[in-house]
């Protein structure tokens, strides 16, 4: 694939916090339609990473590139969705009006709103609940309004941070479903997970973190199924961990 | 600009349905009732005087009441954005901090007039119920307490940025009572101090919001009249010069936030 098919560059990418590096020197690349999943423990570097992906944090060093441009421009971010690990969304708005809200923050109209709220509460699962304030939500219900607002401005890339927490085994399964629809429309996905199993299930492609540095990536086919060299063995190896 | 018509609206409704369910909204029907039934009470006395007591009563009510929804609203901008983390998502949208800071703004002070209007519905109800009339320098008074509301957002607004929420809206609230009752007389309490104080309080009257510029409660209750439109224009002209340079600084401390 040519160059300009990548939709996220990070050339040597350097984010430090009082002297401390949280990423020291990552360089990846995600293609057009790829799925990539971002393993590490705690404090590996990977929110750090995806904030410097959406423009929320600038790098101390190196470069980011998402859709061909910087992220901390707003044009840009008019293609991106992100659900964070955890927010606790406006308790006082319901599913609809959160949607509609963020519909607003997108700069899409009202009918565009009406009719991407119907059909994502129902994929989310929602639909039923979509009336009820937020703060009566449970967190597996939080987090799927937080996928749905991800999801709301048809973003060419979506980019999740532990798109997994708190979801029940049902919810997981139609929320894996729902990501590999998306990449068979083309999306690009970008996510953070401590689910290996997930992540073996979805990706394309794995990178693993450990303390700030990118220590593995590759293609998830090279490594899972064959029992010696799954995804978990090859995690704990690569952090120095396995037994 | 249509992209920015729809993210203010976006955050303008926001502000609503935050501060109309909120718990705020039975303080505002109670406040509301605690403002008409002294009210009421005026008819069976009948005197002027008692009147017009009642009448400056019920204003400086309706000034602490739309102080304390201002501030309040402030206050609620940002600081729960980033303790609920929705703080990330929404700048992951199409939306920069600056306009984001300017949206919210907009919301909380169409917000906080919504209150002060239903304020001044009860007030005006209650003096015409009473079978007082509106008095011609009502609408200038009205308009200047509203400018005085989004004044208070803006100081709240810039202080939730640099401290806690407590110590924001006691600090709002002391200097912004502080200059609406003592404001006026501080130029004249300067010349009675040696130098170096004199200059303190000099330098405090020069730069602190005077919320004082803002009160025609008087003029309301002993009918003295509008005041001169030049210098209605020159308050209403210090109020958007106050609040954008509270916004700059309020956009500075935003753009320095940590994510």
């Amino acid at each position: 694939m040519s160059e300009c098919s990548d939709i996220v560059q990070l050339e040597g990418v350097t984010r430090a916090f009082a002297g401390a590096k949280a990423v020291d020197g990552l360089s990846l690349k995600l293609k057009a339609g790829e799925v990539m999943g971002f393993l590490g423990t705690n404090g590996a570097g990977k929110t750090t990473t995806i904030k410097m992906m959406l423009g929320l944090l600038a790098p101390t060093s190196g470069s980011v590139k998402v859709l061909g441009g910087d992220p901390s421009d707003p044009r840009i971010r008019v293609h991106i969705g992100y659900m964070p690990e955890v927010a606790t969304y406006y308790p006082y708005l319901n599913a609809r009006e959160l949607l509609a809200f963020y519909g607003g923050i997108c700069g899409l109209d009202a009918k565009t709103v009406r009719s991407r709220t119907d059909s994502l509460l129902e994929s989310v699962g929602l639909a039923d609940a979509a009336k009820r304030p937020l703060k009566t939500y449970s967190k597996g219900m939080l987090q799927r309004a937080g996928i749905a607002q991800a999801l709301l401005n048809d973003p060419d890339l979506l980019v999740l941070d532990e798109p997994f927490t708190g979801l029940d085994p049902l919810a997981r399964i139609h929320f894996r479903e729902l990501l590999r629809n998306l990449k068979e429309r083309g999306k690009t996905i970008f996510f953070s997970s401590h689910e290996l199993g997930e992540t073996e299930l979805l990706c394309d492609r794995v990178a693993i973190m450990k303390k700030g540095h990118c220590v593995y990536q590759g293609p998830v086919k090279d490594i899972a199924g064959d029992g010696a060299t799954n995804l978990e063995r090859l995690f704990l190896k690569t952090l120095g961990e396995a037994k | 600009m249509k992209l920015f018509a729809r993210q203010t609206c976006a955050l303008v409704k926001l502000s609503f349905i935050e501060l109309w369910r909120r718990n705020d909204i039975f303080a505002l029907v109670l406040l509301g009732l605690a403002l008409m039934v002294p009210l009421s009470m005026a008819t069976p006395f009948g005197a002027d005087g008692a009147s017009r007591y009642l009448d400056e009563m019920a204003l400086l009510l309706v000034w602490g009441f739309s102080l304390f929804i201002a501030l309040g609203a402030g206050q609620r901008l940002f600081p729960p954005e980033f303790e609920s983390r929705t703080i990330y998502p929404l700048l992951a949208k199409p939306i920069s901090r600056g306009r984001l800071l300017v949206g919210k703004y907009i919301g909380a002070v169409a917000a906080s007039w919504s209150a002060l209007a239903f304020f001044y519905v009860l007030f005006v109800a209650s003096v015409l119920v009473r079978g007082g009339g509106f008095p011609s320098e009502m609408p200038q008074a009205i308009v200047l307490h509203f400018a005085f509301v989004a004044l208070a957002v803006a100081v709240s607004l810039l202080g939730s940025l640099i401290v806690t929420a407590s110590a924001n809206l006691s600090l709002s609230a002391i200097v912004l009572v502080g200059m609406f009752f003592f404001g006026r007389r501080l130029p004249e309490y300067a010349e009675g101090l040696n130098p170096a104080l004199s200059w303190v309080v000099k330098t405090i009257y020069a730069i602190a919001p005077h919320a004082e510029f803002f009160d025609m409660r008087q003029r309301l209750v002993h009918g003295w009249g509008a005041v001169d439109g030049g210098v209605f224009v020159v308050v209403l002209a210090y109020a958007v010069v106050y609040i954008a340079i509270l916004l700059s600084l309020a956009s500075f401390a935003l753009g320095r936030k940590r994510l």
